[in-house]
């Protein structure tokens, strides 16, 4: 056999070395200590668990995207697309008698199954963290955290879009928009495709609909959504970005939050407050998340709970190295004539911390 | 400071029409733009516009390289990029149908147990027949698609009719339309984040000139 064909990769895997190595260890560091500094404990999760965990939380849209195997015992297994779902179980399982709220992080690989798209490997590293608790003061707590995680980084240019899964539950309600029409029609929602909307309906798209997609500016979009949230479900949504808005506000990140309400995010367990963070010179997301308050319940435990990732294969694009922290140059040890000596002397280097290389 | 706007516009089929529909909207390209075969250009106000092969415009918007485009609708349905897709551009107006030899009857195809459909657009030909429950075999060419019945190398073809002219010539008919298609504006995400308003700008003045 031709030695060379080992070397064959599978599709979508990647390997890291050198800066791009250093450079993601940095990055999760960072963001690993802010989320510390705001006391949330590190959870390690397993690679892999029941498929079903995984499809229950997702969805059936997001189920395309899991990875499946079957165990020695004839059990469906799939490795992990995602960290919520196995954040939510160990909560369920291992601390359901804690008092609320618990934080929890965690960082790691997921592995989803896509067709090649636009900045979408199939393994992808995310950092993140989870809230179980409830309330305005949770929901701002975590984007106050990310702010800080980003600025850690260097990354200050970044912009906050702040939508909620309620508002448009309660428009396609009124609107009396067929259950199964329900999905199509907020993929087309999500891509701005009034024509697409009116052929998934198979007639004119309601009125109510079309203006929640071009709900999308300052917080004074809010006031104007006020004309569709005829339903408590957007009522409710309104008030709550009102609230964190005010706040934001007064907290001085006026500058930096926008909304959409026309937000659609890409898994069915948001319940609340969805958000998006953006930075010029990426043009793909650097992280996002929102509240979540029935995942919990699918495992027995009627927790509400919010929470957000970001993506460290992005992060360590935008990111500058030398802010961070510069490598450090080694101080050469000649081996050559005197193995013995230059080993003790680079154990006594060692000893002081410094960073020694035998030549 | 003033935020410039990249976009993609795709060098096929569409081409004369989009540049025609950019020049009417204020952001024309250079005269010579045709001749020039340059791949980055400068159009209008506070932009540039990159030339590309019509499918990889949703790449290009995707990632984020560029901050917009102008894509044909059957590109925008075998791709199905995730990007906003805010404006029906009414140009380039298509459709996307299957279509058999004259000599086989109507529909005939649908009762074979696998159906061989010879296409340029996989993604949408395996969607409309799987959707059906009809198995197919998806043979996949890049051009003359209308040959594959002619040469009994498919029982039928999915692909884009403008005049029709070219099917007529090779005795082929047409069966079913799946879809108009004409082209949109998109837009990537995270642009749209951040140029809110000049993208905005964009999107009204084409509007205003879309017929």
């Amino acid at each position: 056999m031709n030695q060379r064909s080992n070397l064959q990769i599978p599709s979508g895997v990647q390997c890291f070395y050198g800066r791009e190595a250093r450079l993601r260890k940095q990055v999760e560091r960072v963001v690993g200590d802010v989320f510390s500094g705001w006391s949330y404990e590190e959870v390690i999760v397993p690679l892999f668990d029941y498929y079903e965990v995984f499809a229950r939380a997702g969805g059936p849209n997001f189920a395309e995207h899991i990875y499946r195997f079957i165990g020695r015992e004839g059990e469906l297994l799939a490795l992990r697309p995602d960290f919520t779902a196995l954040v939510a179980k160990v909560v369920a399982s291992r601390m359901q008698d804690r008092s609320l709220p618990l934080r929890l992080f965690y960082s790691g690989e997921v592995l989803r199954y896509q067709p090649p798209k636009a900045g979408q490997q199939k393994e992808l590293f995310q950092i993140g963290l989870e809230h179980i608790g409830n309330g305005l003061d949770a929901d701002l707590e975590v984007l106050l955290v990310a702010f800080e995680a980003l600025g850690r980084l260097g990354v200050n240019d970044a912009v906050l879009t702040l939508g909620h899964a309620g508002f448009l539950v309660g428009v396609l309600e009124d609107s009396e928009v067929p259950l199964d029409l329900q999905s199509g029609l907020l993929e087309a929602i999500r891509a701005r495709n009034t024509d697409h909307a009116g052929s998934v309906l198979g007639r004119e798209v309601p009125a109510a609909v079309l203006e929640a997609m071009d709900l999308f500016g300052g917080p004074e979009i809010l006031e104007r959504a006020k004309s569709v949230a005829t339903r408590p479900e957007s009522q409710a949504a309104l008030e709550r970005l009102e609230a964190i808005s005010k706040e934001l506000y007064t907290l001085g990140f006026g500058e930096r939050i926008q909304f959409d309400l026309g937000e659609v995010r890409d898994f069915d367990y948001y319940t609340g407050m969805i958000f998006e963070l953006h930075a010029p010179g990426t043009g793909l997301e650097l992280g996002g998340g929102g509240r979540y308050d029935s995942l919990l319940t699918k495992f027995g435990v009627p927790h509400p709970a919010v929470g957000f990732s970001l993506s460290l294969d992005r992060l360590a694009h935008k990111v500058d190295e030398e802010r961070l922290s510069p490598e450090q140059t080694p101080r050469t040890i000649m081996l050559e004539k005197q193995p013995a000596r230059a080993l003790g002397e680079a154990m006594e280097l060692r000893q002081k911390g410094e960073k020694v290389r035998l030549g | 400071m003033t935020t410039t706007i990249r976009l993609a516009l795709p060098t096929g089929r569409i081409f004369d029409e989009t540049v025609e529909l950019l020049t009417r909207s204020g952001f024309a390209l250079p005269d010579d733009v045709r001749e020039a075969r340059k791949l980055h250009v400068p159009n209008g106000r506070d932009q540039s516009s990159v030339l590309v092969k019509d499918r990889d415009v949703p790449t290009y918007v995707e990632h984020g390289v560029v901050d917009a485009g102008i894509v044909g609708g059957d590109v925008l349905a075998e791709t199905n990029p995730d990007v906003y897709q805010p404006l029906d551009l009414r140009i380039g107006r298509c459709q996307m149908v299957v279509a058999r030899h004259q000599d086989q009857r109507p529909g005939g195809y649908r009762e074979l147990p696998l159906v061989r459909v010879a296409t340029k657009y996989p993604e949408v030909a395996s969607r409309y027949f799987h959707g059906q429950g009809i198995p197919l075999e998806v043979i996949i060419l890049s051009g003359s698609v209308e040959l594959a019945p002619v040469l009994g190398l498919a029982d039928c073809i999915v692909d884009l009719v403008q005049t029709g002219k070219t099917m007529a010539a090779n005795g082929l008919e047409i069966d079913e339309v799946l879809f108009e298609s004409t082209a949109r504006f998109i837009i990537n995400r995270a642009s749209f984040r951040l140029k809110a308003r000049v993208l905005g700008e964009m999107v009204s003045s084409l509007a205003s000139e879309v017929e």
